[in-house]
């Protein structure tokens, strides 16, 4: 697979704070990829620096190859963004807005535009004024003018900010819909950890303007239990002999394959007392808390 | 319509779909309006028709529409075109960053010299507009009450007295519109300027007009009297020269020269800052 988005070495200052240190990061193509870190990580600079909004102190983005810093409007050309809380013209319709922010562009057909409106669920509601939507139609609305270059790359930054449980939830199936139906490659940053969950191959995690991690995150193969015993060292030695391991704690990871029932079978042969065997899931969100050291 | 004409198209509809330039335009009749009748109270027309008469001429034919459209322009459109121009050029860039919507702009691959090479444009015709508006209304209300008639320009400061037909006059009062136009761009160009940096929409206005009043107060310090050209409104006031009897061409075309030199270089160190700048929520 080739590199859709490539940052090396970017560097940023603000006055004297660094928001970031040097960062190296490779999206492949049609990858769904996850930006992730608390606020004021460096992800939002990351998606100015990528978008040639933010000047870097040292380093390129690329995009396809090409380089936003010295060529950005060959660079951008097929890339869409949408950001936190999309901001539009107020006081004019939807209709408009898209028609104003397709001509920096390109020409704005109006068969494209149908199209899009549609396919983020606003045509009812395009031609009145974006004073009047809801923050769910704006996010909409911020989507629908990501699409409209006809876009090969898409940057999303909290594009589930502050929508609902349903909002969210469809807004997460348009994403996934796009980058089947389009084969698009997404660089998504949110905070919601669950959704970046469901959605991204791959992640990389900032901290502090630094990358603390980046790569596929899955759920371990292991079984990962909340162990309860009377004998720790009995019951670490059963383990043993089946393969698994006593983390740290009372968290004990069985090899995938193993029987649960057969563990727990072999704990009382040993003649320990089991209180509890609860299986455990680690979530992103483990992982990324472990990443940030909390 | 190709790419360039749709991007001002765009540009000119975020100015004037805005409620704001109604009322701006509205506000604008509505103190001709006050200025045309405090004219035509007794007391006031008394004193135009004996400035008139004292040069020996019919006051009846030259206290026509045309002497006060020309009065209504000189006392409306210069300090409050100035204020409204301030307002909206103040607002061009730097509102576009506050509310986010310049970052829109910015995730497509125009450039920002493009960008700003737009917005200043659509700043020229909102100004042209004005100007427009102004002068027709002016001239509209001036003929509905005054009718037709010669015109009598007094300008003192400018050190400017003379009378003229109907058609002279007229034809000088339409002369004066694409200069008084040319001369309030200035305006719009120091509001763009400082609207570029990063700073707040108020701060710009606040800093376009400040510039501009005190350019205005300082150049009629007697002591300045020597070095008058030099002051921003002193170029900025030639377009009245357009009413004298022998147009001072020559001088008039330096002061245009030097305030469209001012314009570039406004515009230029705009965009060199807002080129700098990062854009960041």
């Amino acid at each position: 697979m080739s590199t859709a988005i490539r940052i090396a070495g970017i560097t940023k200052t603000f006055r004297k704070r660094v928001a970031l240190h040097p960062l190296e990061l490779e999206v492949d193509h049609g990858e769904l990829f996850g930006l992730l870190g608390h606020n004021g990580a460096g992800k939002s600079t990351t998606f100015g620096i990528l978008l040639g909004q933010v000047h870097p102190d040292g380093g390129e983005a690329f995009i396809d190859g090409i380089s936003v810093q010295t060529n950005r409007a060959q660079a951008l050309a097929h890339v869409g963004a949408i950001f936190e809380a999309p901001a539009f013209y107020e006081y004019l319709s939807g209709w408009q807005n898209l028609k104003i922010l397709t001509a920096c562009t390109a020409i704005p057909r109006k068969p494209a535009l149908e199209e899009v409106v549609e396919l983020v669920g606003l045509a009812s509601r395009i031609h009145d004024p974006v004073r009047t939507y809801s923050h769910g139609m704006r996010q909409r609305l911020g989507l629908a003018q990501a699409l409209l270059p006809n876009p090969k790359v898409i940057l999303l930054d909290e594009p589930t900010e502050g929508l609902d449980p349903e909002g969210i939830r469809e807004m997460r199936l348009l994403i996934q819909r796009l980058r089947a139906e389009r084969g698009l490659t997404v660089l998504l940053a949110s905070h919601l950890l669950a959704e970046v969950e469901q959605l991204c191959d791959r992640v990389a995690i900032l901290n502090q303007g630094r990358l603390v991690f980046c790569g596929p995150w899955k759920e371990p193969a292991n079984l990962r239990v909340r162990l309860d015993v009377d004998d720790r060292e009995a019951a670490a030695r059963v383990l043993r002999g089946l393969g698994a391991t006593l983390e740290e704690g009372s968290i004990a990871s069985i090899p995938a394959g193993t029987d649960p029932a057969n563990v727990v079978a072999a704990l009382v042969a040993a003649d320990v007392r089991v209180r509890a065997f609860e299986p455990v899931r680690r979530s992103l969100e483990d992982f990324y808390l472990e990443q940030i050291g909390q | 319509m190709n790419l360039l004409a749709l991007q001002i198209r765009g540009e000119l509809l975020k100015l004037f779909a805005r409620k704001r330039t109604y009322i701006g335009f509205g506000a604008f009749f509505a103190i001709e309006l006050i200025l045309l009748f405090l004219l035509r109270l007794d007391r006031v027309e008394r004193s135009i028709r004996q400035a008139i008469e004292r040069t020996g001429y019919a006051a009846d034919e030259y206290l026509s529409g045309l002497t006060l459209a020309l009065l209504i322009l000189l006392w409306s459109v210069f300090l409050l075109g100035s204020l409204y121009l301030a307002l909206i050029s103040g607002d061009l860039v730097s509102k576009e960053v506050e509310d986010g919507t310049m970052r829109m702009l910015l995730c497509r691959p125009i450039s920002r010299f493009r960008l700003l090479a737009i917005k200043a444009f659509s700043a020229f015709v909102y100004t042209v507009c004005l100007v427009l508006f102004i002068g027709v209304t002016a001239l509209a209300t001036g003929m509905i009450y005054g009718g037709a008639g010669g015109m009598f320009v007094f300008a003192p400061l400018e050190g400017i007295f003379a009378l003229y037909d109907f058609g002279t006059g007229l034809s000088r009062y339409v002369l004066a519109m694409p200069l008084l136009a040319a001369s309030l761009f200035t305006v719009s160009a120091l509001g763009f300027c400082f609207s570029c940096l990063n700073m707040k929409p108020a701060a710009a206005t606040i800093l376009t007009l400040s510039v501009f009043f005190v350019d205005m107060i300082v150049k009629n310090i007697p002591y300045f009297e020597s070095i008058r050209e030099w002051f921003l409104t002193a170029r900025m006031g030639a377009w009245i020269h357009v009413f004298e009897p022998r147009v001072p061409w020559e001088s008039m075309v330096e002061s245009y020269a030097w305030l469209f030199a001012l314009d570039v270089t406004l515009l230029a160190l705009g965009w060199l800052a807002f080129e700098r700048r990062d854009l960041k929520s």
